[in-house]
């Protein structure tokens, strides 16, 4: 997915909220391409259509009280696998897609459980990135 | 649960193709999102057209959309201390209407989170206008939502939050001291400060029923301060009015007199009626005790007004039992019967004295007869002291 990254420069708060969350979206997006095609095996254009959408649901998910937008990001994981899980059960249950050994251990797999492995990635992503 | 399930908002309108895989992740409606401008403005041509006026194409068009509906809440949230029952209303429709098996709205989680803000706002209502028990079912369906939402823990918390609310607004004062701590500092930890600071009040509140005064006035000091997290001016009015209140009990009227003058512009800048009408009665309170009593009964009749038009029938009720016996007290029975006659349908409906009930028995009768009796309105007035 792509995400501009000619954003206007603006002082009001609501400009940096938006901002703060596309950045930390694109922070993400590798881990969730990562999520999508090498692990629930979806196809490049599905995986990108896809990020569209997670995109639309993270922007009005970080709306929600108790959470700064980058504590967020765990969920926006859960959301990935959980969402990549259901499509993928979707396809493999009205025959259009047959499912290998890889593809049914991970659809069996909670994708709570799942984001939770992609988090530590993250955490390590964090680590590096307080390093640099 | 099926991929159109999850795939929760206009996969059904989207035609699949016959063969081949059923993908293509068309482009969506809801994939387009607006910019928060946008949504309030959308939000604001739905709320302003009257319910009865909304066809189901308009209401199909607004309610669809994710981005309206989150500018429908955050309309309604500014509304909900200025006119409960009319948010009621609304939260009510958009419950019955999210929670239509054909009505799916968004990605993932959010037809789950959107019912249940639409509860969670009913049941806040709910119990602003006074119907306790309708409270509890609005707060059991708002969790039902809540749990199946990505995140539940802080919208439960604001639900744990409504629930102990309603523990103070039955009497059950322990309860909250002992539940609260923790809800205050589950709050903290997930900065959310206005649930934060409301858990405090709360606190200093349920103290104050208790006749803990001094840890009271800690906690409303605490909140006037706001050292830790920013606090709203309604609620920091709110703060003042109930330790102008403490002033006034310990026999300081002036020092509480200039409280409430500190707390009237905070509270009419944040547009509070609710808490408007609690300073009007304080104030009521406090020239009462300074025996001015003419100008008290002019308080206590704002606040019954005030109370009146937003639709809390139990606190004008209770307020109308205080009036009377203000009213006696200044040689007015007329009056004073006319007050309770308007205030004994709203405590009998809403139960409001399930111990009191031989008082108000009497109360009625007297009523009846034309001679109020002081010593029944007395016993009434202190039952309903004890659970206002």
């Amino acid at each position: 997915m792509e995400i501009s990254d000619d954003l206007g420069v603006s002082l009001s708060h609501e400009d940096d909220f938006e901002r703060e969350i596309e950045t930390v979206f694109r922070e993400t997006l590798g881990l969730i391409h990562i999520a999508l095609v090498s692990h629930y095996q979806l196809k490049e254009q599905e995986a990108t259509e896809l990020e569209k959408d997670l995109f639309v649901w993270f922007r009005r998910f970080c709306y929600r009280p108790g959470a700064s937008i980058r504590e967020n990001r765990p969920f926006l994981l859960v959301a990935c696998c959980q969402f990549a899980r259901e499509y993928q059960k979707y396809l493999v249950g009205t025959g259009v897609l047959s499912s290998d050994e890889k593809l049914k251990l991970i659809l069996d797999r909670e994708p709570v459980d799942v984001a939770h492995d992609f988090s530590r990635s993250l955490q390590l992503f964090d680590f590096r990135r307080s390093d640099a | 649960m099926t991929f159109r399930g999850v795939f929760s908002c206009s996969i059904s309108v989207v035609l699949m193709p016959n063969e081949g895989r059923v993908l293509a992740f068309p482009t969506r409606d809801c994939a387009k999102p607006m910019s928060r401008g946008e949504a309030l403005m959308a939000a604001h041509d739905y709320l302003s057209t009257p319910r009865e006026n909304r066809s189901e194409q308009f209401t199909k068009s607004h309610l669809e959309n994710a981005d309206t509906l989150s500018g429908i809440f955050e309309v309604l949230k500014d509304r909900g201390n200025v006119a409960p029952a009319d948010v009621l209303e609304e939260a009510k429709v958009l419950y019955e209407w999210l929670s239509a098996p054909q009505h799916r709205v968004g990605f993932f989680d959010e037809s789950d989170y959107f019912r249940g803000e639409s509860a969670l706002y009913a049941g806040a209502s709910t119990r602003l206008v006074g119907s306790r028990e309708e409270t509890e079912r609005w707060l059991d369906r708002a969790e039902a939502s809540f749990r199946h939402t990505i995140n539940p823990a802080p919208m439960l918390a604001r639900v744990a939050y409504i629930r102990l609310a309603l523990r103070y607004d039955t009497g059950r004062y322990d309860e909250v001291t002992e539940l609260i701590p923790s809800l205050h500092l589950t709050f903290g930890k997930l900065a959310m400060a206005e649930e934060y600071w409301k858990c405090r009040f709360l606190e200093g509140m349920a103290f104050k029923a208790m006749g803990n005064l001094d840890q009271a006035a800690v906690a409303f000091e605490d909140l006037v301060s706001a050292a830790q997290l920013p606090v709203d001016d309604g609620l920091k009015g709110t703060a003042l009015i109930n330790l102008g209140n403490l002033k006034s009990g310990q026999g300081d009227h002036e020092a509480a007199l200039r409280s409430y003058s500190e707390a009237l512009p905070l509270l009419k800048r944040a547009n509070r009626p609710v808490a408007l009408a609690d300073l009007k009665t304080m104030v009521g309170e406090t020239l009462n005790l300074l025996g001015r009593k003419t100008q008290a009964i002019d308080a206590y009749l704002e606040a019954v007004a005030d109370y009146i038009s937003i639709g809390a029938a139990t606190q004008a009720a209770y307020i109308q039992v205080v009036l009377a016996e203000a009213l006696l007290d200044a040689e007015r029975p007329r009056e004073a019967e006319w007050q309770i006659a308007a205030a004994l349908p709203t405590i009998e409906r809403e139960k409001m004295l399930p111990e009191g009930l031989a008082a108000v028995v009497l109360l009625k009768e007297s009523v009846r007869q034309r001679n109020a009796n002081p010593k029944a309105l007395a016993e009434v007035r202190h039952h309903l002291q004890n659970r206002a």
